[in-house]
């Protein structure tokens, strides 16, 4: 009797341990049907017409707004390829990197995913699908302009396809110039007018108006490319500047915030610029601000102030900015549906209907057709962007700045970049040892991600 | 006669494992695997996305040796249970006895003053808690009615972890409807009897709802330390996610977080879980040895 008790517990046990590892037994399972369905794919020729119904993912960051568009593209693709469902998530930029390299650790990502400047970070994993094999066929970069398709190639592979492309400059609340009387500067300023200005600003319209946001962080790479350095050397595989270059950089905030017209510490933290919905440029409370121009038309949205973008102070060498690769698409290198992965990515830069949908959300549309097709039908805040980035354009003409990439391990860079900025800006460092610190921590990050 | 009661133990065992039987399926298929996994990856360099590769200690030298995060958070996290225990214990026992003086519809109450406890650990929550304590929010302008001007609570390094703490206050939910079935359990006439020998408000609760409540402190003290120690989610939502300001909130378990998810570096987030355990741990086994001077319990005893 006891005995029997005792046996078939431990049958039960076996029994329930072996439906827990069945759960990996049925993974592997529905991956084999897949991994079918696959083969019968490709079998049935290029136009993706064939019986088998294939499911793809695809991830992307950003707001409601955005979410609304990319899903309407998602129905319009759909749509033209019956046999192909897409499922659609999405995250608020804060959170999406950590959500995406959770699903990549557990091998389960979406089919598609949006990278932005840290795709270096997962080219170097081997983690992106390689492109090269279905341009031409189910992938037409005809009319994709040859910098972008430039962009997207890390170390001699295909594997990133740019969705959209921007200038950064700053943005400026116009209302708060008139109402302080200061004229809204022109291209062609310099950092001291910039100084100057944000003083102004500050000084005119009294207490809790400030001139000019913080951008020590966001504009450190373009600082240090206008004095002809810059963040990291992909090809040397080293930092691209000196300490001696990150201190000036640092000094000259650390400067202009004690001359008083730099948005104190505290309201930077909890009105951060990165986020236009908390910004205090759409709430009057500051003047000018660093964005990349995509975000132009959110800020735009949120405010009855006229906003405009001019380009950024001129150093050394020149402004520093190029129009570039806002944000793009890879696809995931283990995805079981690599074919039709290359089609989904195809529509989103190619398809008229789709480029008329997603509009200049994620940037500029990449290709020449679609980017005329929405210039035709632009609203007053895309020809302020359209303006700013073809004054952009012309300037990279005569004063050429290579694309950057973000460095490796950026995440964890621009963390550290944030804390220094705060330790000065809080008062626990003299920027001298903060800079340092800064820097040492830097060459570790850097190496430690090679 | 002894043979019987043997077997009456062993079936009455059996009967016991064959409830225990869930959760010891739960244990070995979802929690043993994975902690020796983390066992084994703490002990490798891995980046999430590349197999892993034995590096031996070398993650535990790291952190103990050359991490001034690690030493920051550790700190941080340590003021905040230090701070936030006592206080939501305190708290909760003070309600606790308000509820206890036999006031009508206790029921109701007793729901409401949970219903934090449910709540508190939410994001939702930690986004209203933002909100209030805003440089601008209902805090403030509240102190500046008597004439205080109010730091912005929620950006400030200095007290950002302030408002965490309130947070975990307020969530006393839990502790209290413990502490309340706790105080039903002393017997009225303990009271009665050191009313007749004059004893004041203040000793019948040194002298006689302390000592009787001990085992229920003791309780809620142990869970509320080993709860404090994993708090993630107000740190995260409350703070930028990301430590910030200045690691100000840099909870351990966010550090944790942020090396594993953010930074690419799983082997040294698994070390750090595991020097946290070991944490966690010591910090009960202390508890647990210094009980038998501070709690007491009726039964162990001969009894009144």
């Amino acid at each position: 009797m006891k005995r029997r008790i005792l046996f078939s517990m431990l049958a039960a046990l076996m029994v329930i341990v072996t439906a827990c590892s069945g759960g990996t037994g049925a993974g592997g399972a529905t991956s084999g049907t897949n991994g079918e369905g696959k083969t019968d794919g490709t079998g049935n020729g290029s136009g993706g017409t064939g019986q088998e119904q294939v499911e793809l993912r695809i991830m992307w960051w950003g707001d409601q707004g955005r979410a609304d568009r990319t899903n309407q593209v998602l129905e319009l693709f759909q749509k033209k390829y019956p046999n192909i469902k897409v499922q659609g998530e999405f995250a608020p930029s804060s959170g999406y990197f950590d959500k995406l390299n959770t699903q990549l650790a557990s091998g389960t990502p979406a089919d598609v995913f949006f990278l932005g400047g840290n795709v270096v970070d997962y080219a170097n994993k081997g983690v992106l699908l390689e492109l090269d094999p279905y341009v031409g066929s189910e992938l037409d970069l005809t009319d994709m302009d040859e910098s972008m398709v430039e962009y997207g190639t890390l170390g001699g592979k295909l594997l990133h396809i740019s969705a959209g492309a921007n200038a950064r400059g700053i943005l400026i609340n116009t209302k708060l110039f008139e109402q302080a009387g200061i004229p809204v500067p022109q291209d062609g300023w310099s950092w001291d007018d910039y100084a100057g200005i944000s003083k102004d600003i500050s000084e005119k319209l009294g207490d809790g108006v400030y001139g000019t946001y913080n951008f020590t962080v966001d504009g450190m790479d373009i600082g240090l490319k206008q004095n002809g350095a810059q963040l990291y050397n992909m090809t040397e595989g080293k930092p691209g500047f000196t300490e001696e270059q990150a201190l000036s950089w640092f000094k000259y905030w650390e400067a202009t915030t004690a001359g008083g017209g730099v948005v104190t510490p505290e309201l930077a933290v909890s009105n951060p610029p990165s986020d236009p919905s908390k910004s205090l440029i759409i709430t009057g409370k500051v003047a000018m601000s660093l964005i990349p121009s995509n975000q132009f038309a959110a800020y735009q949205g949120l405010t009855e102030d006229p906003l405009t973008m001019v380009q950024l102070p001129r150093g050394p060498k020149g402004t520093g900015v190029v129009f570039e690769s806002s944000q793009g698409l890879s696809g995931y290198a283990k995805t079981e549906h690599p074919k039709e992965v290359a089609m989904l990515i195809n529509f989103f830069i190619n398809d008229p209907e789709a480029a008329k949908v997603l509009g200049n959300d994620r940037g500029v549309p990449v290709t020449s057709k679609n980017r005329e097709a929405l210039q035709a039908e632009a609203s007053d805040a895309d020809r302020i962007v359209y303006d700013y980035t073809s004054r952009v354009s012309e300037a990279t003409k005569t004063e050429p700045f290579a694309v950057s990439y973000n460095p490796p391990g950026f995440a964890e860079f621009s963390k550290l970049a944030e804390t220094t900025v705060q330790e000065i800006g809080f008062g626990r460092k003299k920027v001298e040892q903060a800079v340092a610190d800064f820097y040492n921590g830097t060459l570790q990050i850097f190496a430690k991600n090679q | 006669m002894g043979v019987s009661r043997k077997t009456l133990a062993r079936e009455q065992n059996q009967t016991a494992y064959l409830f225990l039987l869930p959760w010891l399926i739960g244990f070995f298929c979802l929690t043993a695997g994975p902690m020796l996994g983390s066992l084994y990856l703490s002990m490798t360099k891995y980046n999430l996305l590349s197999p892993p590769s034995w590096i031996g200690m070398d993650n535990y030298v790291q952190i103990i040796t050359n991490d001034s995060t690690f030493t920051g958070s550790l700190w941080l996290t340590f003021k905040y249970v230090f701070i936030s225990v006592p206080l939501r214990l305190a708290f909760a026992l003070l309600v606790a006895m308000a509820l206890n003086k036999g006031i009508r519809a206790l029921g109701i109450y007793r729901t409401i003053y949970y219903i934090p406890s449910l709540l508190g650990g939410s994001v939702a929550i930690a986004i209203v808690w933002r909100q209030i304590f805003d440089g601008t929010g209902v805090v403030n302008k509240a102190l500046a009615w008597i004439g205080i001007k109010g730091p912005s609570w929620i950006a400030h390094p200095d007290y950002i972890v302030y408002t965490i703490v309130t947070l975990s206050v307020w969530q006393f939910g839990s502790a209290m409807v413990i502490f309340l079935a706790g105080l039903k359990q002393i017997p009225a006439d303990l009271y009665e009897a050191s009313q007749v020998d004059g004893a004041r408000k203040w000793n019948q609760f040194i002298s006689i709802t302390l000592p009787i409540l001990t085992p229920v402190i003791f309780f809620n003290l142990i869970m509320s330390i080993i709860h404090s120690f994993q708090a993630f989610t107000p740190a995260f939502v409350i703070g930028d996610g990301r430590g910030g300001p200045l690691d100000a909130t840099m909870f351990y378990t966010l550090y944790l977080y942020l090396k594993g998810f953010s930074f690419f570096d799983m082997g040294y987030a698994s070390a750090l879980a595991w020097i946290m355990l070991l944490i966690i741990g010591v910090l009960t086994a202390i508890i647990f040895i210094t009980s038998k001077y501070w709690v007491f319990y009726g039964d162990n005893k001969d009894g009144r």
